[in-house]
């Protein structure tokens, strides 16, 4: 035993279920081994300690349940408020859509037709693009033969 | 409530250390019970059923919030420091049952306890701690028998490593202290 160390032992089971027998054994063992004394030794107020941990616990303070109802009433109006923010934001995101949709629908048809009526009325008033451009004949910027010789007359008589 | 709270509370208390803390946990476990309900099928008891979601609930709530990595002897108050040098002193079986040294002790337990995994807290306390049975913390945690008794071994290993360095100092100065005196 005095070549066998205890650490295995001690680690196997609680300090509290440790038989006599072996605990005989690891004392014998201790009193020549010190790493095994002093594992022994963090092992026995480790037990104490964990015993001394599990006694102490805490009671329900008389205001807990109170508490606990309020969250719960609390948490559940959050979540009833949360599903409605969620279906009007749905509602609003739907809307917008269906705007959407009936603002293409309006250009796709009714605007090509303004575009056609526009074209009907400027036909309408008698011009093309090509009269307008090669209508240089007209009277009222014409001038006469007889007023061209009478201003290159009036020149010479000058000089 | 009544009837259970006490139970949810023992259970909270195995990972928290502050009454704060501990109710914190307990009224997430009675709110997620309440949402819960109509998945309880009545197959084990009801407090079987909020021992379980006590258990997950605090072990998430200790994953969740930072560890301590690991304990000093400057971490720890007069009082434990004194607590350690009696318990060294005095004969390894006695146990002090005056309540002053017992709450010294239980902080000192959740200093220590605040090192380990939440895993190896929750197999000490209910087998080390409170004598539970490895079925037992089986049955609450869902884990097999086999990983109990691996996790509880490790565990062990862990917190007496842990208690050891604590205890270093002070075999050297008891010992200096016993050279002197010689």
């Amino acid at each position: 035993m005095r070549n066998e160390h205890i650490i295995d032992l001690i680690e196997n089971s609680p300090m509290a279920a440790i038989s006599e027998a072996e605990l005989t054994r690891i004392r014998a063992h201790v009193a020549d081994c010190s790493p095994c004394e002093q594992a022994f030794a963090a092992a026995q107020v480790s037990a104490v300690l964990l015993k001394e941990g599990a006694a102490e616990s805490f009671e329900p303070s008389p205001f807990f349940q109170t508490r606990v109802l309020a969250t719960l009433r609390e948490r559940q109006s959050a979540s009833e408020w949360s599903w409605a923010r969620m279906w009007r934001a749905t509602g609003a995101l739907a809307s917008s859509m269906l705007a959407v949709v009936v603002a293409i629908a309006v250009l796709t048809f009714a605007a090509p037709s303004v575009s056609n009526e526009s074209e009907v009325s400027l036909a309408g008033n008698g011009y093309s693009a090509e009269e307008v451009i090669l209508n240089q004949d007209g009277s009222e910027d014409q001038v006469t033969d007889a007023q061209v010789l009478n201003s290159l007359y009036e020149a010479d008589e000058e000089k | 409530m009544r009837r259970y709270g006490p139970r949810v509370f023992r259970v909270a208390s195995r990972f928290f250390r502050q009454r704060s803390l501990v109710e914190e946990a307990a009224q997430e476990v009675f709110l997620k019970a309440f949402s819960e309900l109509g998945s309880y099928e009545g197959r084990g008891s009801l407090e079987g059923w909020l021992t379980r979601i006590a258990t997950n609930i605090c072990l998430n709530l200790v994953r969740s919030s930072k560890r301590r990595p690991e304990l000093t002897v400057s971490d720890l108050t007069e009082d434990q420091t004194s607590w350690l040098e009696n318990k060294l002193a005095a004969n390894a079986g006695e146990h002090h049952h005056a309540v002053e040294r017992s709450l010294v002790a239980a902080d000192l337990a959740g200093k220590v306890l605040q090192t380990l995994t939440p895993d190896d807290q929750l197999v000490l306390t209910m087998i080390d701690g409170e004598d539970a049975s490895v079925k037992d913390v089986a049955e609450t945690t869902g884990w097999s028998e086999s990983k109990v008794k691996v996790q509880a071994f490790r565990a062990r290993r862990r917190m007496r490593e842990a208690v050891e360095k604590l205890l270093r100092p002070r075999r050297v100065n008891n010992k200096a202290a016993i050279d002197t005196v010689r």
